[in-house]
């Protein structure tokens, strides 16, 4: 055996070690390449690009509404959040205002969205660093309010559930109640949780002081969402740029201090409490009335007047085969995502298809953070720290 | 407008404030020559640069201004201008600021030719380095003054640039096997810390 190398080379400064891009603790398509001295990782860097399928480019090839699929495809744990955002967007270059109860809707559904979001995240990165308990716990509520989505619209992961001008159909009867159930039940597996997790030796030890980020860093690189206010960095468009009714729902921001693991993983429990409060105020509140807007240009006639009146026909059949007609201009609509900052950016020359159709995801910023992040950890806690950013590949990559 | 905040008064109130003040500190005087300030659809203000000069004096500008206080990079990205709607140059960069205290956001455009280059804003924030290596590999403007300009979203042996109004959507370009991870210009330097 003369090539074995000798004990010595195992401290070698330049070790590298490739993290991914197919690795079950990856979360997706992701690469970290990592300088190891040791165990610490002395230097990292990320490599995405590997599930790009040119959405962009195919937002100037099809309409709006085909393009509406696309966006279930960005961050497919909180598919609703950007079908509403998207359908905002056109509706902004188009100058249009949804009714009281359409916004009502959506803004039950995006806080639902929400919460799906921060449980995949938590039961994952949980169970990245071996409980498995907590996972269970999480994903029955993340069962039931994917069973309250299929319900409302008939899809549960890649919903298309927006549409623009409206939504697709109107909510159940049954779903309200539903809700409230969800409202009431829900918060007491959170505190079982935490009861679990927030005070248990190991999951402090395994993610307190791990993966920091500072909140100087976290405005460098533009972090947004549970990241940057788990770092203290006090930004909510929620709360900051009131979109749709949430300026007049009460809630908190929250906010925390350190930017650790551990304080990511308390920024989401705490963030999932207010989704809840947000929610039980939008079940008081809730307006009857249309889903649909009053609009001929987008409004999609009702099923059965398409098969009865022949005017209605054409209409249904303009509208599908040449898209809706969007005047020139253009609007950079922002959203508080479930990951942070969401951003829909279209340029309209004016015609059924976008002339350019950007998306600002929150994922790519955080992901470039990651880099700084996880230097000076172990290469297990960079599995923990890739657990609680939360990156989805497809909104990262698009 | 629902979706807007145009509907919120006392938000309506700072924004009109700050586009007073954008009128005032930034559309007058000798400097301000080939500026343009424009609203989109949802009166947002769109203040358009004269050239790459400027746009760093407009960057300094909004990050050392005491009352609009910008300190974040929203969003960088581009589009192509080849239907000249937008002025004779053939791409547009667009620049989306935010404040994190005031709450204000501006969205800067810079007319860029092809084969001119940006100067980079890696020196203000970090975040700009994956969004102009994203401008770079889809649009192909360079930037200068980047410390890592690569191709990030696709291969590095890809040739053309996809988001380019004149690439085909079906031009396929495959490859059958992956380079070596590297780093481009530093193969993985050693850290500071």
């Amino acid at each position: 055996m003369e090539n074995k190398q000798p004990l010595a080379d195992f401290y070698n400064p330049n070790v590298l070690i490739n993290l991914g891009p197919a690795h079950p603790a990856m979360h997706g398509t992701l690469r970290v390449m990592c300088r190891i001295n040791g165990e610490v990782i002395e230097d990292a860097t990320c490599e995405i690009g590997y599930l790009h399928r040119a959405i962009e480019k195919l937002g100037e090839e099809k309409t709006y509404h085909q393009w509406m699929v696309y966006t279930d495809r960005l961050n497919y744990c909180s598919a609703l959040i950007n079908n509403i955002a998207y359908a905002m967007t056109v509706e902004n270059v188009m100058n249009i205002k949804i009714t009281d109860r359409c916004l009502w809707v959506r803004m039950i559904m995006m806080e639902l969205s929400r919460i799906i979001d921060h449980l995949v995240c938590l039961a994952a990165n949980i169970l990245d660093a071996g409980a498995l308990t907590c996972f269970w716990l999480l994903f029955r509520w993340r069962e039931e309010a994917y069973t309250m989505i299929e319900s409302a619209c008939g899809m549960r992961l890649t919903t298309t559930y927006a549409r623009i001008g409206g939504m697709s159909y109107d909510i159940p009867d049954d779903f309200i109640p539903r809700l409230f159930k969800f409202c009431e039940e829900f918060p007491k597996a959170m505190d079982e949780v935490d009861a679990l997790l927030s005070g248990n030796r190991i999951w402090i030890d395994r993610t307190r002081g791990v993966g920091v980020l500072s909140r100087e860093d976290a405005l460098n690189y533009s972090a947004t969402g549970v990241v940057a206010r788990a770092s203290g960095l006090d930004i909510d468009l929620r709360r900051d740029r009131p979109y749709m009714a949430y300026d007049q729902v009460d809630f908190d921001v929250v906010v925390g201090s350190n930017g650790d693991t551990y304080d990511r993983y308390l920024c989401r429990m705490e963030e999932m409490k207010q989704s809840v409060r947000i929610l039980k105020q939008c079940i008081d509140k809730i307006p009857g009335g249309p889903i649909w807007v009053d609009d001929r240009r987008v409004q999609i006639p009702e099923k059965i007047d398409v098969y009865t009146k022949m005017e209605v026909l054409i209409h249904h059949f303009k509208i599908f085969m040449e898209g809706i007609d969007v005047p020139a201009g253009e609007s950079f609509t922002f959203v508080e995502g479930a990951n942070g900052e969401l951003g829909f950016y279209i340029v309209s020359r004016g015609g059924p298809k976008a002339w350019r159709l950007h998306v600002k995801s929150p994922s790519l910023m955080q992901f470039q953070a990651y880099e700084k992040m996880i230097k000076g950890d172990k290469i297990a806690d960079a599995v923990a720290t890739l657990g609680s950013v939360n990156i989805i590949a497809g909104e990262l990559d698009r | 407008m629902y979706n807007a905040y145009t509907e919120n008064a006392p938000f309506l109130a700072r924004q009109n404030a700050f586009n007073l003040r954008l009128q005032e500190k930034y559309l007058q005087g000798a400097l301000a020559e080939g500026r343009k300030l424009v609203f989109d659809s949802i009166q947002e203000p769109v203040l358009w640069v004269r050239d790459g000069k400027d746009l760093m004096i407009v960057v300094k500008m909004l990050r050392t201004d005491d009352t609009i206080k910008v300190d974040f990079l929203s969003s960088l990205t581009a589009y192509d201008n080849k239907d000249k709607v937008d002025g004779p140059k053939r791409f547009v960069m667009v620049y989306n600021f935010y404040s994190t205290t005031t709450n204000v956001r501006v969205r800067v455009k810079l007319a860029v030719n092809l084969d001119e280059a940006v100067p980079t804003l890696t020196n203000e924030w970090a975040a700009a380095n994956w969004l102009e290596r994203e401008v770079w590999d889809l649009f192909g403007i360079p930037f200068a003054g980047h410390p890592n300009l690569r191709r990030i979203m696709m291969d590095e042996r890809f040739t053309g640039h996809p988001l380019r109004k004149e690439y085909p959507i079906k031009q396929r370009e495959p490859f059958a096997d992956n380079i070596p991870f590297h780093l481009g210009a530093q193969p993985l330097p050693k850290s500071e810390k």
